[in-house]
């Protein structure tokens, strides 16, 4: 059945059927290019090289679920680079001015939690589409965070918190148990839980899922609300990889994290879309990126190569899609 | 049409079609053989072999989901087929594009609306086909044009206006002056009535007719088997995707026609069981908000209260007033005799209201989403247990409506979007029913609902009733709400204007009190 759905029970979870055909090919295209690479550099399989791999993708690969979340609502959520770098001021700043790491830690989330209540009372209230007001908020934050540091950096000496981006736990970096960590409450959330169902109910026809009962304001809420704590969340983990908090940060990281959840098969018209489309989405950018590198090819091929990759990507999704018409 | 003849050029010479007959009246015009369409696995339209004769008025009936539309889209290039000829005046023709379709005269006012609604209603007619002068858009020039065809064709709507804010019955006309004034040899019209009033369907007939007398070849697809006999002179049946017949309306009637399309016979379509009312649901005191003035009326457990009206009377507007989705402006409401205050759809949903909207599309559907998403949306809360969603319960209840209703599917997991026109509407129908309510509203339920599923779902009315709920109905089709409402009021320009219990008036007088002469 050509109009199948991402879905085993009656919602889009990405279980049986057409999707997960999607996501083998994903994961094939991953493994091939990781074979491949395997084959032609000496220096692709060595256990530095997976590590910094599995750091460069995690990164991406958390914003890319938190932004997947906005894109399934029909919006777009451009500020989230943005307020990584922001996030990595405020959190040098609290631990500089002695706050205590756990404390600056959760300061920081609620900072993301805010921006993205920000962003609805934005789209719900004051009726701005969510590309404006996260725009505006994309330029604003790093003028915030600019005007923090005034312009400069801040180092961060707390040595707890700048370890831990680059201790291992059973062999695996801990930067990548991050993106698990977000990834299995992110799965339930979406293909669980009622208020994905609702998230895509809203991205699909928002009057309809109204007249049902669906409170659409607060399902918008919840969308911004995780997207930007997504990012906070992020900040933190770039402020202990660099051991800085710099408002400049980051920048185009909203870019990677659209694309990856493209790549994973998530729609921009809303109401298409999982959790490990954009995970194995991000990874395969990275993965890019690393043989890119690895191979000596300039980085201005790597963009171009990055852009052709989505068009194919996501033209074959179009024509699954459309299957049989 | 002098406004017209001002700015034209050949392309939109108006309703005068006559002048190009490829072929003469009663001679085959085109012809399917053995046409075919699948969707994947999906045969929706097994090898049919039809020939439509110039100048005849062409009816097609057959069940939800027997191959109507998918027939309308492969003639009219929207879809492309698997197998199979069409013969356009004897040529065979390819018609996998719409251009191709509009170029050839074959034209379409499809069963949904696919017109842009934030555009004029000036706009959406020339489409495509834009007056210019030298590359820019004479925009008064199309608007008085509109205005001169809209007029001539006698639908009372202004040109100028966004087309988003006409209801959804007055949209359907302007696609009909949409595909009626592009030299038109070949219209389809697709279940055109479903939401017109009377009076704008017989405004259509008008319309049709004469486009008939202007050498026309018209095909009509319809669920209301009155309005075949009416106009059509022959009609062809669709079961399953097959083909199993096509009449000389002469010698044809009802019965034949419904056993043909559904292989079994039905002695009464309008179900009605009548039980005592009970205590009072639901009372309005002149209750007032936006397109609806000073409306008292009361609904008991066990009784259908049906709302007539044209369309843009107010009813829908009232509905979705007592549901919490606009403000109320004044007047009060009673819930079981007690006061209240809905001021949201939530709200409505925890007192015991269901409302099933007028739109599917626009109102009622998630349209990209599985059927079964759809079924459960409103009751997503009651499935859920501790943090997840019960699978179990999930499944059991999509399949149970679908079962119920005879949702023609393969699976819950199939996109709403895939399912025909009537199926749509039961999907809306079977969510409220999964709900369950005190007050059931329904806003035009029946629209695109073939005979035997109406009998149906008039059926499910009597047991909703059985079990204690009152319902109101709304419809702008005269004979559903007159035969099933126990007390029937006619509305009109957003006000309650006349009430009648079960069958005390003559069609004629609601219909007088519904135009107001
Ligand atoms: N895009 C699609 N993908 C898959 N199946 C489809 C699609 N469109 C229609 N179908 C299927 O094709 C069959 C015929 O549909 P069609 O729309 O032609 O019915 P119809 O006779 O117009 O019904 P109705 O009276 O309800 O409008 C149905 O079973 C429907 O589910
Ligand atoms: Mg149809």
């Amino acid at each position: 059945m050509s109009a199948e759905t991402v879905d085993s029970g009656t919602g889009p979870a990405p279980r049986k059927g057409v999707s997960i055909l999607f996501g083998l090919t994903l994961l094939g295209l991953l493994l091939f290019l990781w074979l491949l690479l395997g084959l032609a550099t000496n220096s692709f399989w060595t256990p530095n090289n997976i590590s910094n791999l599995l750091r460069q993708g995690a990164m991406t690969a958390i914003l890319a679920v938190g932004q997947t979340f906005v894109i399934i609502t029909a919006g777009i959520d451009l500020s989230v680079g943005a307020v990584v770098g922001f996030t990595s001021v405020i959190v040098a700043w609290l631990l500089a001015a002695g706050v205590p790491l756990w404390i600056a830690i959760i300061l920081t989330l609620a900072f993301g939690v805010l921006i993205g209540a920000f962003h609805a009372f934005g789209i719900v209230r004051m009726g701005l589409p969510p590309f404006i007001i996260t725009l505006a908020t994309l330029t604003s934050l790093r003028g915030i965070g600019l005007l923090i540091t005034n312009g400069s950096t801040i180092s961060i000496t707390n040595e707890a918190f700048t370890n831990f981006s680059r201790a291992d736990f059973l062999g695996v970096p801990s930067l990548f148990w991050m993106v698990i960590v977000v990834a299995i409450p992110a799965y339930v959330f979406l293909h669980l839980s009622r208020f994905g169902r609702y998230l895509f109910a809203v991205g699909s026809n928002s009057e309809a899922a109204r007249l049902s009962g669906v409170n659409v304001h607060r399902t918008i809420y919840l969308a911004y609300i995780l997207s930007s704590t997504c990012a906070a969340f992020v900040g933190l983990l770039l402020a202990s990889r660099i051991g800085i908090g710099n408002a400049t940060q980051a920048e185009g990281w909203e870019l990677q994290a659209i694309a990856s959840s493209v790549i994973g098969g998530t729609s921009l018209f809303g109401a298409v879309g999982s959790v490990h489309g954009p995970l194995l989405g991000a990874f395969i950018l990275a993965t890019i990126n690393n043989g890119a590198n690895l191979l000596n090819v300039n980085s201005f091929w790597q963009r171009i190569i990055t852009g052709v990759l989505i068009i194919v990507i996501v033209y074959f999704d179009q024509l699954r899609r459309r299957g049989a018409r | 049409m002098p406004g017209l003849d001002e700015v034209s050029d050949s392309k939109s010479d108006g309703l005068r079609t006559a002048a190009r007959h490829p072929v003469p009246r009663g001679e085959p015009i085109l012809e399917m053989r053995a046409l075919q369409k699948k969707y994947g696995a999906v045969e929706a339209l097994k090898p049919a072999t039809i020939t439509f004769l110039s100048g005849e008025i062409h009816a097609i009936v057959g069940e939800n989901g027997a191959g109507k539309s998918t027939l309308i889209k492969l003639l009219t290039g929207v879809i492309r087929r698997t197998s199979g000829e069409v013969f356009w005046c004897g040529k065979p023709v390819q018609l996998d594009n719409p251009q191709e379709a509009i170029a050839r005269g074959i034209n379409a006012v499809h069963q949904e609306v696919v017109l842009c609604p934030h555009l004029s209603v000036a706009a959406n007619m020339f489409l495509g086909d834009e007056i210019n002068n030298a590359g820019l858009m004479r925009k008064r020039a199309m608007t008085e044009a509109a205005q001169s065809v809209l007029d001539d064709l006698g639908f009372n709507l202004p040109a100028a206006a966004t087309l988003g804010s006409l209801t959804i019955g007055q949209q359907q006309l302007v696609a009909t002056a949409r595909a009626a004034m592009r030299g038109t040899q070949f219209l389809i019209f697709d279940e055109p009535t479903a939401y017109l009033t009377r009076q704008e369907s017989a405004q259509l007939f008008r319309l049709i007719r004469r486009l008939q007398g202007e050498g026309v070849t018209i095909v009509y697809i319809s669920h209301r088997m009155e309005e075949v006999f009416e106009l059509a002179d022959r009609v062809s049946v669709l079961r399953d995707g097959t083909h199993v017949g096509t009449r000389k309306i002469g010698e044809t009637n009802d019965a034949e026609l419904i056993t043909l399309m559904i292989n079994r016979t039905i002695e009464q379509i309008y179900h009605k069981e009548h039980f005592p009312a009970g205590e009072t649901i639901v009372e309005t005191r002149g209750l007032s908000g936006p397109g609806f003035q000073d409306v008292s009326l009361t609904v008991r457990a066990g009784e259908i209260v049906g709302l007539y009206g044209l369309i843009g009377a107010g009813r829908s507007e009232f509905a979705l007033g007592l549901y919490g989705r606009h403000a109320s402006t004044a007047g009060e409401v009673y819930w079981q005799g007690r006061k209240v205050n809905i001021n949201s759809e939530r709200k409505a949903m925890d007192l015991g209201i269901a409302l099933a909207p007028e739109s599917r599309r626009d109102q009622g559907l998630c349209l990209n989403l599985p059927i079964g998403l759809n079924i459960n949306l409103p009751i997503f809360k009651r499935l859920t247990r501790g943090l997840t969603i019960n699978r179990q319960k999930e499944i059991e209840n999509a399949d149970r409506q679908i079962r119920d209703l005879k949702i023609k599917t393969p699976s819950r997991r199939v996109l709403a979007s895939a399912m025909s026109g009537g199926n749509q509407q039961k999907i809306v129908i079977g969510k409220w029913l999964s709900h369950g309510a005190k007050l059931f509203i329904f806003d035009e339920p029946t629209v695109g609902v073939d005979v035997g599923t109406k009998a149906e779902i008039y059926r499910l009315f009597a047991r909703l009733l059985e079990n204690g709920a009152g319902i109101i109905l709304i419809s702008s089709y005269l004979p559903e709400v007159y035969e099933l409402s126990d007390r029937l009021h006619v509305f009109r320009r957003g006000r309650l204007v006349a009430s009648h219990d079960y069958r005390a008036a003559s069609h004629e007088e609601v219909l007088t009190q519904a135009i107001g002469v």
